[in-house]
């Protein structure tokens, strides 16, 4: 299995190369293309994982986080094929190569990998309660590589002490570091004027993927200025 | 005329210049960016009435299309497609087929040139969306955007399957057949809602962003209609 991200960073296109019978797992929603012995499968995050609990699994994860419902097998039968994928919004993608490590990584970032890799859906997140910002993380172990999308550039950040992160521009980042919610701001009234609610106060020793553009940002602009919904 | 596309590939942008007076180039209402003086501007529904509206409803174009004549040489001209992208040019030989999603037409050249929104062939109640195509016949030149960026793929022997929101074209020799994604259950639970299989040999052209795509983002952030 080997990716290749063309068009970056903006209107980045991921290609994922398969081996004969090889298995690629990938968000629902971002596949743009693939040759034609690709076989694919609606399914659960995992392998082993699926029926009525993967549903509900599946419900929860949609409304804890941005994330998408259900996640497709793509399998090449027989011979070598491709898929290619892209995310929504205008920005990059990029690869982080699991060497045994975990990698946690913002729900709505989360676009491939392939089954050595296991992603966790436990709820690990924070739900913001002042900013209407919602946090959730998914957790990547194992071995291979992981897809991932982000809204802008994606800049790689080595961490060996301490940093914050605005909740709204993490895009993923290693178990090595801990991280904690916390006011941007002492006071309540001047963590919510100060635009940046909640934060994420990073600690430890790891690497850091965070993103140039704040994806709810863009949604309130744009929104606000969007006849209202019927629901 | 000479032609440049410029500011590719996140923003193209087509640069016309006229040699001579009574020169000519056809485009997409309202993907006029900046001209000189001395170009005259028509606004008709190209073909008539009923082909104008045959475009507009099937193929989702715009009902006009402006005509820009030079007056006088060296004038210049600039046209861009509406949606952040990329833009390219396609020269098509007399009797030379190229065919166009709807929206990604922005300008020709080439008075022989003929536009005609074809029925996709596609049977059923899911096959309403995007599966009028219009097809393009040289001589002439037509130009076509994408959303994001234009990724190109000569279709394999055991052919190739592409996402209808990220179709862009697709060159003659093909054969195409449009499906739900993995059935009925597909629809619902993958998030991808049609495909196009291609057959044969040619080449097919993708956008790596769509518009479905964004406008699905950003509907929860609407404001929710008070109720009563």
């Amino acid at each position: 299995m080997e990716f290749h991200v063309l068009y970056r960073p903006a209107h980045s296109l991921a290609v994922c190369n398969l081996n004969p019978n090889e298995t690629i797992r990938a968000e629902a929603g971002a596949m743009v293309s693939m040759t034609r012995n690709i076989n694919v499968v609606a399914a659960a995050k995992n392998p082993g994982e699926g029926g009525l609990k993967s549903l509900f699994k599946g419900l929860k994860r949609m409304a804890l986080g941005g994330e998408s419902f259900f996640t497709n097998t793509y399998t090449a039968m027989n011979q070598p094929g491709h898929v290619t994928f892209a995310p929504s919004l205008t920005g990059d993608m990029i690869v982080h190569n699991l060497q045994g490590e975990t990698l946690l990584i913002q729900g709505s970032s989360y676009v491939a990998a392939p089954d050595s890799v296991t992603i966790d859906t436990k709820f690990q997140g924070f739900k913001g309660l002042f900013s209407g910002e919602s946090l959730f993380f998914l957790s990547a172990s194992g071995h291979g590589p992981v897809l991932m999308n982000a809204f802008g550039a994606i800049e790689t950040i080595d961490l060996n002490g301490e940093m914050i992160v605005d909740t709204g521009h993490i895009v993923a980042f290693t178990s090595g570091i801990k991280y904690s919610v916390v006011k941007a701001t002492k006071g309540l009234i001047s963590s919510f004027l100060s635009g940046e609610g909640l934060v994420l106060r990073m600690q430890g020793q790891g690497r850091m993927y965070v993103q140039s553009r704040n994806p709810s940002e863009f949604g309130a602009t744009v929104g606000r200025m969007l006849p209202p919904r019927e629901n | 005329m000479q032609h440049q596309l410029i500011d590719t590939p996140d923003f193209g942008m087509l640069q016309i210049t006229f040699d001579q007076p009574g020169e000519k180039i056809v485009s997409e209402a309202g993907a006029m960016v900046a001209m000189d003086t001395a170009i005259q501007m028509q606004t008709a529904m190209r073909g008539g009435l009923m082909a104008a509206a045959k475009r507009k409803l099937l193929g989702g174009e715009s009902l006009f299309q402006n005509t820009f004549t030079s007056t006088a040489p060296g004038q210049r001209l600039f046209l861009s497609p509406g949606p952040e992208g990329d833009l390219r040019a396609m020269n098509l030989a007399p009797g030379q087929n190229f065919f166009l999603q709807s929206g990604a037409y922005v300008a020709h050249v080439g008075e022989q040139m003929v536009l005609d929104t074809k029925f996709g062939g596609v049977k059923g109640f899911f096959g309403g969306v995007g599966l009028f195509m219009l097809k393009v016949t040289g001589p002439g030149t037509v130009y076509y955007s994408a959303y994001g960026a234009l990724h190109e793929i000569d279709v394999p022997p055991e052919g190739y399957t592409v996402d209808n929101a990220h179709l862009v074209g697709f060159t003659e020799g093909l054969t195409f057949n449009v499906r739900k994604f993995g059935g009925f259950k597909g629809l619902f639970f993958s998030g991808e809602g049609l495909v196009c299989d291609f057959q044969g040999q040619g080449r097919v052209f993708l956008q790596t962003r769509n518009a479905g795509s964004l406008a699905a983002f950003l509907h929860p952030y609407r404001a929710v209609k008070a109720k009563g």
